[in-house]
Formats: C-alpha cells, structure tokens, sequence
C-alpha cells in the first residue's frame, strides 16, 4: 500500500492545480464575453455594407472590380494562418495548423503554386517551425480583441501586394465560430473576393431610389476593398472568440479531470490511511500479547 | 421640426448613436450638410470632419472615409474608423506622410492605394489643426 503521506501531497497539489485551471476558465469565460460583444458590433457594419452593396444591385449596377475577378493565371499565393498567442486551449491550435500545412502541400506540390505563409500568434510560429514550413510574416499583436486598425493595416499590405502582382490570392486558415458549441477550422479565399454579400438580389424590391454621391460606380470602388477588410477582421474576431471558446472548454475538461482524481486519491489515501493504522493496533495488540504471555 | 436620428458605426463599435438637427458630412468631392427630411442617398464620404449639430452644440468627428447612408430620416455613417479631434495622433500621420512615397512606375491602382492613405493623414492633421 502506497505511503499515506506522499498519496496527501499528491492530492493537494492536485487542488492547487485544480484552483488555477478553474480560474482560467472563469477568465476565458469573462473574454469570451467581451470577443463576442465586439463581434456583434462588427456584425453590425458588415450588416450595413450588405446592405448598401445590396442598394447598388438593385440600382441595376453590374458588380465587377479587379478584386473580384480571378486572375488568368495564379502564381504566388500568400496563406494566413491566425493561431492563438497562448496554449491551454486543447485542440484550437493544432487544427488550425494542421490546416495549413495541408493547404500549404496542395498549393505548393499539387498546384506549383508559390506560396508564402504569413502567421499570427506564437503557437503557430512555433508550430510551423516545428513542422519545417518557412513563414514570412509573423504577427503576435494580436490577442482576445483584435483592433481594426491593426487588421486594417495587415489588410491595406495584403492589397498592395495583390494590386502589384506579387500574389494573386489570399488564403486565409482561421477558427470559424459557427455557435458557442460548434467551431470548426476553415480555409477561406478572401482574395479575389469572389462575389459580394447581397449582390445575390438583383431587383427584388427596389423600394427607395436612393440618389448615389457622386456615382454608383465610385461607391462600388470603395465597398469592395472595404469589404475585403471587414472580412478579414471578422477572420480575427472568429478566431479570437474560438479561442476562448476553447480555453474555456479545455480548461472546464481540465479542472473536472483533477477533480476526478483528487476522489479517487482520497480513496486510495483514505485505505491506507486505514491500513496503516490497522497495522498498528496489530503491532500494539501483539505486544500486548507477547508481555502476557 | 422632424429630427434626424444620425449614427456612426465603425467595425469596432457604434461611436454615436442619436437625435440631431443637422450633419454636416465629408462628401467625396467636398462638405454636404444633410437636414431633416433629406431625400434617400448613399454617398461616399473621403477622410475629413464630421460635425453634428445637436441642440447648441456641435460635435466634431474625425472619419476615415466610408458611407454615408440617408433613409427615412436617419443618417448612418459607416466609416472604418471614428475619432474626437483632439484624439488623433499627430506624429503618426506626419510619419505617414514622409514615409509613403509615390514612386513613377507605381501601378495605377497602387497610386490610389497610397494617396488613399495620403489623404488620410493629411485630414487628420487637418482636423487636428483645426480643433487645437
């Protein structure tokens, strides 16, 4: 039977640890909250830009713009990979890496595609490193609130480098928020954009004639790089909100795991907190009987 | 009279959200003050001062470009970024401004690019001037 002492030591360093994680979870939980507020107010300008993109089509104004277009031929590629700065968070990091490991051979040997890979948050630094993959551009600014105007100076880069030619699409490999339940590692080609939210409607119900300043056509010019930047800062709130999802969840996991043990080693303390003792009234009771006799 | 409800919204927060009487936003191609009652519009707004007129006082803004949507009444601007005057970094726009340089063999759409960026600082320290 183990030693009784060493069995409390244990246990109570397991509180201890218990204590620490059930307070990370309380804070991923206090910014989880935070994250998410501010993804709703970023929800809320998307919401607007839909709906003026939408006011255009109906105008009857034919969406296109060198951003929205495919190139002819692609030849470089830039990936994003967004991770977190920290760890403790289970799985979050590691499948967004995985991802863009696996994205990065398809474009690389299946595609003869250049690409560089650009990453955010320490965990991915480190674990492209580790996996070999030479990374460009690092970021850490980000943490559990990105601002925009960091994104949209990350955002203003990758335009220059698109308009100029050095890349002709931009994958970005983020954790998609889809509910408090459910987030999922995702690639997402933001460049070129591809369609426009709201562009789908054409016509419907051209309710207000709305008078364009100075024209529709200039206004297309400055919806669609804003919408290229508003997407990509919700990547960053998605990931930022996913990654206190996750911390949270890891550390609830966590803080039950140690009190499943701390029951169980108090069970095993317990025994042989009572054997010992058994084996002691043994010994005095075998004393006794070796004086009488 | 009718008020409008004016409000500004950026990708971060909605910075200011009420009644006034009068905006006065900065249009592409110059200044254009929107009452009450103003016909339904979209603009496009270029780096400049916002001021808003609410009861006896006016509150000025700085905003980085964007829309400027009038339905109804209700003027909503949306801007990648809002700022008080007296909140804007000086410094910062004059790195910007010696920094950024237009080169001769620049792509068009690269010039726009960066004098986009130009005339970004070059308003905020309009304003900030103008404010201090």
């Amino acid at each position: 039977m183990a030693n009784a002492r060493k069995l409390d030591k244990r246990r109570k360093s397991i509180r201890n640890i218990r204590k620490i994680t059930r307070t990370m979870e309380l804070i991923a939980t206090a910014r989880f909250k935070k994250a998410m507020e501010r993804a709703a107010a970023a929800t809320d300008y998307t919401r607007r830009i839909t709906e003026i993109v939408s006011d255009l089509a109906a105008a009857g104004l034919e969406v296109s713009h060198p951003l929205l277009e495919p190139r002819a031929e692609t030849k470089n590629a830039a990936l994003l990979v967004l991770t977190a700065n920290r760890g403790l968070c289970g799985g979050y990091n590691g499948n967004a890496l995985r991802l863009a490991a696996q994205r990065r051979t398809e474009l690389v040997d299946q595609q003869q595609i250049n690409t560089i890979v650009d990453v955010s948050g320490k965990r991915g630094i480190s674990g492209l490193k580790f996996r070999k993959i030479p990374v460009e551009q690092t970021f850490t600014q980000f943490d559990d609130q990105p601002k925009y105007e960091q994104v949209e100076s990350i955002a203003n880069a990758y335009l220059e480098k698109y308009v100029a030619g050095e890349i002709d699409r931009l994958d970005v490999v983020y954790t998609r928020f889809v509910s408090v339940s459910r987030q999922e590692a995702v690639v997402e080609t933001l460049l070129p954009l591809g369609k426009l939210a709201g562009d789908a409607k054409p016509g419907g119900e051209a309710a207000t004639m709305y008078e364009f300043l100075p024209s529709a056509a200039s206004i297309l010019e400055e919806v669609v790089p804003t919408s290229f930047k508003v997407k990509l800062f919700k990547c960053f709130l998605d990931a930022a909100v996913s990654e206190q999802i996750a911390r949270m969840v890891a550390m609830k996991n966590a803080t039950k795991s140690a009190s499943d043990m701390i029951k169980s080693l108090s069970l095993t303390y317990n025994r042989a907190r009572q054997s010992q003792i058994t084996g002691e009234i043994m010994e005095v009771i075998g004393g006794v009987e070796a004086l009488k006799g | 009279m009718s008020k409008l409800h004016v409000s500004i919204v950026t990708p971060e927060s909605t910075t200011f959200d009420r009644e006034a009487e009068m905006v006065v936003v900065p249009l592409f191609d110059g200044e254009a003050g929107i009452l009450a009652g103003h016909a339904a519009m979209i603009g496009r707004l270029a780096p400049g001062e916002l001021r808003v007129t609410a009861g006896n006082e006016t509150i000025r803004f700085y905003v980085d470009g964007g829309f400027v949507q009038v339905l109804n009444n209700r003027v909503s601007v949306i801007t990648g970024r809002s700022e008080f005057p007296n909140k804007i970094d000086v410094a910062a726009a004059h790195k910007i401004l010696d920094d950024v340089k237009i080169n001769a063999d620049d792509k068009f759409e690269m010039v726009e690019l960066k004098n986009r960026t130009l005339a970004q600082a070059r308003a905020q320290l309009r304003v900030a001037q103008k404010n201090s």
